[in-house]
C-alpha cells in the first residue's frame, strides 16, 4: 500500500469514487488489505505506524521526525501540513478511505467528512489519567483498520514492557519525580497525573511529585522555585529546552540550591511526544529507566 | 498644598506595594533553619521586588526619553513596537540562531527593538515624526511583529513555549542577575539623561528652534532613542514584555505636577517603579499555588488600557499638530471608469488564478475538469471569504482615512478587530472547545463592546480625528493585552487564539462564504450613500460644516459603518488588516480621487489583494498553510514604506 502512489490528477471523479468504494469493499472482504489512511493526530499516527498500518498521508511530518522520533516514518507518507490547519486540497488529492482524528480536531470534522469517513478516537481528557484511554483507542484503531489482533498484541507488549521496567526500577520504588519541560531558565511546566508522562511514572512504580492542577496534561508555566516544594524529588527534563537555558540555568541560584541538583538527581531525556500514544509511552519509559539508572537508589 | 495632594496617592500606593511585599516576605520566611527556604527568600522573593522596582523605573525612564525626543506623548516601548520587535527577534534567534541566544539574549532583543524603531522612524520621517503617524506606524509594526511571532509559535508547536512566556512578561526571579543587569542599565540611563538635560529640553522644542540653539539635532535625537531602546530591550530580554508602564509613568509624572524636565527625570522612573511594584504585588496576591494565572506584563497592560483612556483627554492637545492638512493631494485620472473596469478585471483575474492554479502531491498544476470540480469546493469558499473580507477592510480603510485625514489610519485603529479577539478569548476561556457559532458570537460581542467604547470616546471628542485614532489604539492595546495574557498560559485555547490572531481562512466552507458575502454586500453598499460626506470630510470640520454636512451625524455614521465592516472582516481573517491601509492608497495612486471612485476602486483592489494573499498563504509552503494576515502585511509593508517615503514630499 505504501509504495502505491495514486495519480489523482489523471483520474476522473467517477473513477476516483469507484476506486474508493472498491477499497472499502476490499477491506470488508479481506482484513489483510489496509484501508488508505490519512491521520491528523500524532498519537494516532504513531500508533498506526507501530501496528504496521503505514498511512498514505499524515500531518506535520517535519516536526514529527524531530519531536516524536519513533516509530520511524517511511518516506512514502505524504505531508498534510499543520495539524491545526491541514491542507484539505492535499488531503482530497491523497484520497484516503478513512481519516483518523482525535477530539482536539473535531472542529475540522465537517470539512474532513466531505473527503472520507472520519473516525475520531479520544486520546486525552482533562483530569483523567490517559494510559487506559489510549489503550482503548489503540484497540479501536486496530479494529478500524483490520488489525485487531496486532493491536491487542501491541497493547499487551506495552503493558509487559512497562511491568519489566517497573521491576528494573525497584531500587527507586516510590521515589517522587518531577517530569518537566523548561520554558526558559526561570520557568517550567510540570506534567501532572492527567498526562501520559505522569501516568507512566505511576505505572513504573514511581511517584509523580507534581500534584497540583494541570490543564490538558501540562500546567501553565511556573517559576523554578516551585520545585523546592518537594526537596526530596528527582527532576526529569524532557527536551527540547530553549537554547538560552544552557547559559541561564547554571546561573540560577535556586536551581543550584535544589537538593536534586546538588545530589545529581536530575536527568535530561530526548524529546518524547507529550500528547503521544502507546509508542510514546514506551519510549518515555525506556528513556526514563535509562536516565534513572545513573541515580543513587532511594 | 498642591504638591502634597498629588504626592499623597503615590506615597499610599508605594506603602501598599511595600505591605504586599512584606506579606510575601513573611510568607516565605524560613522556619527552623530551612536552608532551601533561605535561598528562595534571598533569590526569589527579594530580587523579584527589586526587578519590579528597577524594571518599572527603567521603563518609566525609557518612555520619558522617547516621549521627549519624539515630542510624542504616546511614545513608549510598546506603542513604538520596540517590545514586539525584541520579542520577534528573540523568537527568530531561538529557532534559527540558538548560539546567539546563548551568547546574549540582551543583544538579540536590542537588535529587534532598534529595527522596529528604525522602521517606524523611516516610515514617518517625511511626515516630520508627527506624533499620530508615529503611533500608528508603531501599532502596525507591533501588530505585524506579533503576528509573525504567533506564526512561529504555530509552526513549532508548543515545544518552544518560551515563545509564549516572553509575551506575557513574567517577573519570576531565581537569582540577582537580572536585577543587577537592569539596575546597571538604569543607572547609566539616568546618568546620561541628567547629562543630556539641556539637549533634551531643546529637543522638546520644534526643530527650527533646536537647530538655532546649536544642537546637533539628528545625532542627539538618534543617540537618545538608541539609549531608550537599549534600556527598554534590557527589560524585555530579562523579564519579557511589560506594557504601558513606559507610557503611563511619564504622563502621570506630568499630571502629578512635575513641571521641569529635571523633575520629570526623577518622577517618571519613581512612578514607573511604584506602578510595576504594586501591580506585581497584586498579581502575586491573586495567584494560586499552581502558577500565576496572569503574567505581570499582561496585568499592567490590562490596567494600562483604561488608564490610557483616562489620560488622553488630560494631555495637552497643543502637542498634537492638526492632521487635516496632511492628506497628500492625489492625481486624478481622466477616465476613472476605465480604471475601475481594470480593477474589476484584476479582481476576477486573481480569483480565477486562485481557483485554477495550485500545488498538489505531484507539484504545480492548472486544475481543469473533474479535478477543478473537486478542488473548487475547498478553494471557492476561501476565495469568496478572502474577497469579502478584503472588500470590507478596504471600504473601512477609505472611510477611516477620509474621516481622519490621516493616510496612516486603517481599520485597526478602531480597536474593534482586537475587540473581537477579546470576545473570542472570553468564549474560549469558558469552554476551550466552543463551537464555531459561539466563537463567532463571542467575537461579535467583543467587537460590539469595543465599538461602543470607541463611539463613547469619539463622541466626547465630537468625533474628531485625533481622539478617535488614539482612543482606538488604546482600546486595541487593552484588548490585545487580554489576548496575550491568555496565549501566555500556553493551553489549547492559546492555539485557537493564535490561529485567529494570524488570520486563517483555512476552515472556510460554503456557509461561511455565503455569510461573508452577505455581510460584505450589506455593509459596503450603504457606504456608497455616504460618498458626499466622504468627499467633504477630509477638507476639515469647518469646511464641512459650511458646506452643510451634519458633522456629528456624518462622523458617527462613518465610524459606525467602518467599525462594523472591520469587525465582520476580523471574524473571518483575524485582526491584521493591512489591506484596509493599502487598498485605499492603491486606489488613490492609480488616480481614483473622487470619493465614489476611490471607494469602489479600493473595494475591488482590496478584494483582489486579499484573494492574492490567501492564495499565497495556501500555496507558498504547500501543504503547510501560512497565516493569510501575515501575507497581507508582507505584501502591504514594503509598499507602504515606498509610499510614505516618496508620497508626501511637501515637507523638507
Amino acid at each position: 500500500m505504501a509504495t502505491e502512489r495514486r495519480l489523482p490528477l489523471a483520474m476522473t471523479r467517477r473513477a476516483f469514487m469507484a476506486a474508493g468504494a472498491a477499497a472499502l469493499a476490499a477491506r470488508r472482504a479481506d482484513a489483510a488489505t489496509l484501508p488508505r489512511l490519512a491521520i491528523i493526530d500524532w498519537a494516532l499516527l504513531e500508533t498506526a505506524l507501530a501496528l504496521g498500518a503505514v498511512p498514505a498521508a499524515a500531518s506535520e511530518l517535519i516536526q514529527y521526525r524531530s519531536l516524536v522520533v519513533e516509530p520511524e516514518l517511511p518516506g512514502t507518507v505524504a505531508d498534510l501540513g499543520l495539524r491545526g490547519s491541514p491542507s484539505f486540497e492535499m488531503l482530497r488529492q491523497v484520497a484516503p478511505d478513512l481519516i483518523l482524528i482525535s477530539q482536539f480536531y473535531d472542529y475540522q470534522r465537517p470539512q474532513l467528512e466531505r473527503i472520507a469517513p472520519v473516525l475520531s478516537l479520544p486520546v486525552y481528557e482533562a483530569g483523567t489519567a490517559p494510559y487506559a484511554l489510549v489503550e482503548a483507542s489503540t484497540l479501536r484503531l486496530g479494529e478500524a483498520v483490520g488489525l485487531r489482533r496486532k493491536a491487542r498484541a501491541y497493547v499487551d507488549d506495552t503493558a509487559n514492557e512497562i511491568a519489566r521496567r517497573r521491576a528494573a526500577l525497584a531500587p527507586h520504588r516510590d521515589r517522587p519525580v518531577f517530569v518537566i519541560n523548561l520554558g526558559d531558565s526561570r520557568h517550567f511546566r510540570a506534567f501532572g497525573g492527567d498526562s501520559m508522562f505522569g501516568d507512566v511514572v505511576d505505572r513504573l512504580g514511581l511517584t509523580n511529585a507534581w500534584t497540583d492542577t494541570t490543564s490538558y496534561s501540562a500546567a501553565a508555566p511556573v517559576g523554578i522555585e516551585a520545585l523546592a516544594r518537594r526537596p526530596e524529588a528527582g527532576i526529569v527534563i524532557v527536551e527540547p529546552s530553549p537554547p538560552e537555558v544552557a547559559r541561564g540555568l547554571p546561573r540560577n541560584a535556586i536551581w543550584n540550591a535544589l537538593p536534586a541538583v546538588r545530589d545529581g538527581r536530575v536527568a535530561s531525556i530526548a524529546p518524547v511526544s507529550h500528547f503521544g500514544g502507546l509508542p510514546s509511552a514506551r519510549r518515555f519509559a525506556r528513556l526514563l529507566e535509562a536516565a534513572l539508572s545513573h541515580w543513587p537508589a532511594s | 498644598m498642591t504638591s502634597r495632594r498629588v504626592l499623597l496617592p503615590w506615597a499610599a500606593m508605594a506603602v501598599l506595594a511595600a505591605v504586599l511585599f512584606a506579606w510575601k516576605v513573611r510568607d516565605a520566611w524560613p522556619v527552623g533553619g530551612d536552608h532551601l527556604q533561605w535561598v528562595i527568600l534571598q533569590n526569589a522573593v527579594l530580587p523579584r521586588a527589586a526587578v519590579a522596582i528597577l524594571a518599572g523605573a527603567a521603563l518609566g525612564l525609557a518612555g520619558l526619553l522617547l516621549q521627549r525626543v519624539l515630542r510624542n506623548a504616546l511614545a513608549e516601548p510598546s506603542t513604538l513596537g520596540i517590545s514586539a520587535g525584541a520579542q520577534l527577534a528573540m523568537a527568530l534567534a531561538t529557532l534559527f540562531a540558538p548560539a546567539l541566544m546563548i551568547w546574549s539574549v540582551g543583544f538579540v532583543a536590542f537588535t529587534g527593538g532598534i529595527a522596529a524603531v528604525a522602521i517606524i522612524l523611516a516610515l514617518t520621517w517625511r511626515r516630520g515624526l508627527e506624533p499620530v503617524s508615529v503611533v500608528l506606524a508603531g501599532m502596525m509594526v507591533a501588530l505585524t511583529a506579533n503576528a509573525a511571532s504567533a506564526a512561529l509559535i504555530l509552526a513549532n508547536g508548543d515545544y518552544l513555549f518560551s515563545l509564549f512566556i516572553w509575551g506575557g512578561g513574567s517577573l519570576v526571579q531565581q537569582s540577582w542577575d537580572p536585577a543587577v543587569t537592569i539596575g546597571s542599565r538604569l543607572a547609566i540611563g539616568l546618568a546620561a539623561a541628567i547629562l543630556l538635560l539641556r539637549p533634551l529640553a531643546i529637543l522638546g522644542l520644534d526643530d527650527a528652534s533646536a537647530r538655532s540653539l546649536g544642537v546637533a539635532l539628528h545625532a542627539s535625537r538618534f543617540a537618545i532613542v538608541a539609549l531608550a531602546v537599549w534600556i527598554a530591550t534590557t527589560v524585555v530580554a530579562a523579564v519579557g514584555v511589560i506594557g504601558f508602564v513606559g507610557l503611563a509613568a511619564p504622563a502621570l509624572a506630568t499630571l502629578s505636577g512635575a513641571r521641569t524636565l529635571g523633575q520629570r527625570v526623577v518622577a517618571a522612573p519613581l512612578i514607573g517603579a511604584i506602578l510595576l511594584w504594586l501591580t506585581d504585588g497584586l498579581v502575586q496576591l491573586v495567584s494560586g499555588v499552581g502558577g500565576e494565572r496572569l503574567p505581570t506584563g499582561a496585568a499592567t497592560a490590562l490596567l494600562g488600557g483604561p488608564l490610557l483612556l483616562w489620560i488622553l483627554p488630560r494631555l495637552r492637545m497643543m502637542e498634537w499638530p492638526s492632521l487635516s492638512t496632511l492628506m497628500a493631494a492625489s492625481r486624478r485620472a481622466a477616465r476613472p471608469s476605465a480604471i475601475i473596469v481594470i480593477a474589476l478585471v484584476a479582481l476576477f483575474g486573481a480569483a480565477l488564478a486562485a481557483l485554477l492554479i495550485g500545488s498538489g502531491p505531484e507539484g504545480w498544476s492548472v486544475a481543469t475538469g473533474s479535478l477543478l470540480a473537486d478542488l473548487s469546493q475547498w478553494r471557492a469558499p476561501r476565495i469568496v471569504v478572502a474577497a469579502a473580507a478584503g472588500a470590507m477592510l478596504a471600504a473601512a480603510g477609505v472611510m477611516v482615512q477620509r474621516l481622519t485625514g490621516n493616510p496612516l489610519a486603517s481599520p485597526e485603529v478602531l480597536g474593534v478587530g482586537t475587540g473581537a479577539g477579546a470576545g473570542l478569548t472570553a468564549v474560549l476561556l469558558v469552554n476551550a472547545a466552543a463551537s464555531l457559532f459561539w466563537q463567532i458570537a463571542g467575537a461579535a460581542a467583543g467587537a460590539l463592546g469595543a465599538l461602543l467604547l470607541i463611539l463613547g470616546v469619539a463622541a466626547r471628542g465630537k468625533f474628531g480625528p485625533e481622539r478617535l485614532l488614539l482612543g482606538g489604539v488604546a482600546i486595541g492595546a487593552a484588548a490585545s493585552a487580554v489576548i496575550t495574557a491568555v496565549i501566555a498560559m500556553g493551553t489549547m485555547t492559546s492555539y485557537t487564539l493564535l490561529t485567529w490572531l494570524t488570520g486563517s481562512t483555512a476552515q472556510a466552507d460554503a456557509t461561511q462564504a455565503w455569510t461573508a458575502l452577505a455581510l460584505a454586500v450589506m455593509l459596503v453598499a450603504p457606504a456608497f450613500l455616504a460618498v458626499r460626506w466622504l468627499e467633504i470630510l477630509p477638507l476639515g470640520g469647518e469646511t464641512a460644516k459650511s458646506l452643510g454636512v451634519p458633522l456629528k451625524r456624518a462622523r458617527f455614521a462613518v465610524v459606525l459603518l467602518s467599525a462594523l465592516m472591520t469587525a465582520a472582516a476580523a471574524m473571518f481573517v483575524g485582526p491584521l488588516s493591512f489591506i484596509g491601509l493599502i487598498a485605499p492608497h492603491l486606489a488613490r495612486l492609480v488616480g481614483l480621487g473622487r470619493a465614489r471612485d476611490h471607494l469602489l476602486g479600493a473595494v475591488l483592489l482590496g478584494a483582489a489583494l486579499m484573494v492574492l494573499s490567501d492564495w499565497l498563504a495556501r500555496m507558498v509552503a504547500f501543504p503547510y498553510q501560512l497565516p493569510v494576515g501575515l501575507f497581507a502585511s508582507l505584501i502591504g509593508g514594503p509598499y507602504l514604506i515606498y509610499l510614505l517615503s516618496s508620497g508626501a514630499r511637501s515637507r523638507h
